[in-house]
């Protein structure tokens, strides 16, 4: 189904179309479902986010603003913001940071710049511009919906350091897509 | 050593922000810039279309079956649990909030369609009935000469094989029927016993049933319509 499709049917939705809701619900509740999946990492949470994700689109499509956003990019924020809320709120509502001062950020690494490079697409190209690990860092926060306590693990740092990287490395692209 | 949270950037704040790496209190704080500055609300806006290329790893898997049908039952009300949802004033006075504001926006129309009343006589009661985010579906008017209930269907009609039930739904206790909603609209005559319980204020549903009405006496289906009844 086209964007265009799926934007005519969030607008029927905001007009209270149960019908247009229901296509909507079959046309992407497998995208919007693999989301919480991959993002909670359990089927039972899931399915209890998907739930409450398909509530907010049915309550909220009339804030869908189809020049601002694509209508697959703005129901994926929503499954993304609901299955992260969730997670966050089992986990510490602040960061406590520890005692170890920040460890050197390391230059770029121009063979993992390379790698990353050459798509056609502009985060991409950008993403490739920050050292390997940095860039995964980015897309694994994103796709996985890591917190900085995880990525700390993952990256054998602490936490502070972990935050300072990501923030650089965030500022770093923003640049890029600017340029 | 602590460096806090550091909000000097708001461009990596909105990245944080979408990203979601931050903890729930700083998400929250973030999300309450987004609705109150529109300049951050732009900038996380502009995060999201950018990192949106990296939705394509998220591999689709259908949910469950079930799962489209609880969503049905929470935002429909469909009464998978019939003494729990029928049961909860709470639940009906909100059905009734998001339908009692537009009644008043039909007095003048309503007066036409009961004619039959006369100075002196009770006032007529009306209902306009509708459900959450859609448009009117039905207007109920009690008669209070004749004790029936006039029904002008606006745009709602079932699907085949299905009837509308109308019901009384009272502060305490158990909906009552009223009846069936006649096809394309007409009268509804009530028994004296039902006429008598007709107040302004009355909350009135119309829930999807089996042709013929609820096997069971109480409703089976989704409420698919609801509105409180007011004086004119």
């Amino acid at each position: 189904m086209s964007q265009q499709d799926l934007s005519g049917l969030i607008v029927h939705t905001a007009l209270g179309n149960r019908a247009a809701f229901s296509t909507l619900y079959e046309s992407t509740s497998a995208k919007l479902f693999g989301v919480c999946l991959r993002i909670l990492k359990d089927r039972a949470q899931a399915e209890d986010a998907v739930q409450e994700v398909y509530v907010r689109i049915w309550r909220r499509a009339g804030s869908f603003r189809a020049d601002k956003a694509s209508a697959m990019a703005w129901l994926v924020t929503i499954a993304r913001n609901q299955a992260i809320d969730m997670i966050r709120a089992r986990q510490p509502a602040t960061l406590e940071y520890d005692q170890a001062p920040d460890m050197a950020d390391p230059d770029l690494d121009p063979e993992a710049r390379a790698a990353l490079a050459g798509e056609g697409r502009r985060i991409e190209a950008c993403l490739g511009e920050l050292e390997a690990d940095k860039a995964a860092a980015v897309v694994n926060a994103y796709v996985e919906g890591l917190s900085y306590q995880e990525l700390a693990a993952q990256n054998a740092v602490p936490l502070n350091t972990m935050r300072t990287w990501l923030r650089r490395s965030l500022i770093k692209l923003r640049e890029c897509l600017n340029r | 050593m602590s460096i806090g949270a550091p909000h000097s950037d708001d461009n990596a704040l909105a990245g944080e922000y979408v990203l979601g790496v931050l903890p729930l209190d700083e998400r929250r704080a973030a999300e309450q810039r987004i609705a109150s500055e529109p300049a951050f609300a732009e900038l996380v806006s502009s995060w999201q279309s950018e990192l949106a290329t990296l939705d394509d790893a998220y591999a689709s898997e259908a949910p469950p079956r079930g799962v489209k049908a609880r969503i049905d039952a929470r935002l429909f009300a469909e009464a998978a649990k019939p003494a729990g949802l029928w049961g909860s004033l709470v639940f009906w006075r909100g059905l009734a909030l998001a339908s009692v504001a537009v009644v008043a926006a039909i007095g003048a129309y309503n007066l036409d369609l009961v004619g039959g009343s006369t100075p002196g006589s009770a006032p007529a009661l009306v209902a306009e009935l509708g459900a959450p985010g859609s448009a009117v579906g039905l207007v109920a008017a009690l008669d209070p000469t004749s004790g029936a209930l006039q029904i002008t269907p606006a745009a709602f009609s079932p699907d085949d094989g299905k009837a509308l039930e109308l019901w009384l739904v009272p502060g305490e206790g158990a909906p009552i029927s009223l009846g069936l909603v006649p096809e394309d609209g007409g009268r509804l005559v009530l028994d004296r016993s039902l006429r008598d319980q007709l107040s302004a204020g009355a909350l009135i549903a119309v829930s999807l049933e089996p042709a013929g009405g609820s096997p069971t006496g109480v409703a089976t289906g989704p409420v698919v319509l609801s509105g409180t009844l007011a004086s004119k």
